[in-house]
């Protein structure tokens, strides 16, 4: 990658972004743009008390929805022109935004032991750690 | 045979049941087990069962219920009438595997095969029938696979009760086909009425669900998603549907996918004997992160 390449998050977007939810599969799907979330996926949640169903591509995903730390806002971006050589510099902008999201476990239980959950304390552990030490 | 709850939420396996005849917690009964939709890539499979008193089999016979599979849908339809006007001596359940936990079966981590669940289920039904007060002392079962194995295990199972399992008990034993009529009826109705849970424009030409009925094939290429594949009326678990997915569809890793040769090696990693006695590259002391940020998979990034 160029050094001399800039690349430009236009913020101006963010107040005309969308909030769209968002979901954490246990997989890699080599997939990077539109999919149909609303009518094969959203439609088939089975929300039964405290618990959350669903199947993806014909395996058992087991989820629960999350906050993202206080005072952190999710972005979705997006790059609406691809840049063509490594040099020239690209722009992104908001697509959508979001303050929680939904984690699924492949056929597991969600628990506070699972990795997105415990990623989402690091915030508060940097600030404690790198914080000013008063007297 | 009343439906609804498993059309209410066709995601998950349900059970139907006919009320359990007073004549059948008293004589001693026979009952015959069968299954309907073990074939098709799309649909749920249905296991029946149905029973009688023995000193009734004659009564049964007399209704002239035939193997399931040599009737038409009309004829099953009459014949499941029949045998339903006769609730006085003939008890009937269904065990409707929904194509959803068909797939997320097959597809566990800790694989639960066909066989296993067809095994499961008819368990479970003849269970049933005992925790209900039937006094089982005769069971017929059709079977697909090795008929001796089988037998061996329902008797162990279930003491005091004499198993029958063998192939084309169906076409043998009118107990038999009658569980097969309950089965496929039920499999016919939930095919024909399938609300999709998805939020599809989709069409119902898609046959008879078999993966060589050419109307079946049509629909099942007419219809995939390249990210989701299918919806849940289709069983993932086919080949038919995976040969297709992996053709046509985006893929998808799991972590517990099999993977072989190097790359699975690179993922345990597993080095070479060799690379141990190699030099180390001068350049090659990158600091690893701490624990605490590879257990959470938290990384510094620094372009997108």
């Amino acid at each position: 990658m160029s050094e001399s390449r800039v690349t430009t998050l236009k913020l101006s977007t963010l107040s005309q972004a969308e909030k769209h939810p968002v979901h954490f599969l246990p997989c890699e799907i080599e997939h990077n743009r539109e999919a149909n979330v609303d009518r094969y996926f959203t439609p088939a949640i089975n929300k039964n008390k405290n618990e959350m169903t669903v199947s993806f591509r014909g395996r058992a995903l087991k989820g629960q929805e999350i906050n993202l730390p206080q005072g952190y806002t999710g972005l979705v971006l997006k790059e609406d022109h691809r840049p063509i050589s490594d040099e020239e510099d690209r722009t992104l902008r908001v697509k959508s935004t979001f303050n929680s999201l939904t984690y699924w476990n492949l056929e597991t239980q969600p628990t506070t032991d699972d990795t997105i959950v415990m990623a989402m304390n690091w915030p508060d552990i940097a600030a404690a750690i790198h914080g000013a030490v008063e007297d | 045979m009343d439906l609804t709850k498993f059309d209410e939420d066709n995601s998950k396996s349900c059970r139907v049941v006919s009320a359990i005849p007073e004549v059948c917690k008293t004589t001693d009964c026979c009952l015959g087990i069968d299954e309907a939709g073990r074939g098709p890539v799309l649909g749920p499979m249905v296991y029946g069962i149905c029973f009688c008193p023995i000193s009734m089999k004659k009564d049964l016979e007399n209704l002239k219920v035939a193997d399931s599979k040599t009737l038409s849908e009309d004829e099953r339809e009459k014949l499941f009438a029949k045998l339903s006007e006769a609730n006085s001596y003939i008890g009937w359940a269904i065990q409707i595997l929904s194509p959803n936990s068909i797939s997320t079966s097959m597809l566990q981590r800790a694989k639960y095969n066909l066989n296993a669940i067809s095994h499961d289920t008819a368990i479970g039904l003849v269970q049933y029938a005992l925790d209900c007060g039937v006094q089982l002392k005769e069971v017929f079962v059709d079977t697909v696979g090795p008929a001796e194995k089988y037998q061996e295990k329902l008797s162990k199972i279930f003491p005091g009760v004499d198993v029958t399992v063998k192939a084309k008990a169906d076409a043998l034993f009118p107990v038999v086909s009658a569980a097969s009529i309950c089965a496929k009826v039920a499999r016919d109705r939930v095919v024909k009425s399938w609300t999709f849970i998805e939020d599809l424009d989709v069409d119902a030409e898609y046959g008879s669900g078999y993966p060589n009925d050419p109307k079946t094939k049509e629909w099942l290429a007419k219809y995939m998603d390249p990210v989701f594949g299918y919806p849940q009326f289709v069983r993932f678990s086919w080949s038919t549907a995976q040969s297709i997915l992996d053709s046509k569809a985006v893929p998808v890793h799991w972590d517990d996918d099999e993977e072989n040769g190097e790359k699975a090696a690179a993922k345990q990693n597993c080095h070479s004997m060799l690379s141990y006695f190699a030099r180390k590259k001068s350049g090659d002391t990158k600091r690893e992160p701490h624990r605490y940020f590879t257990e959470r998979k938290l990384e510094t990034v620094s372009s997108l």
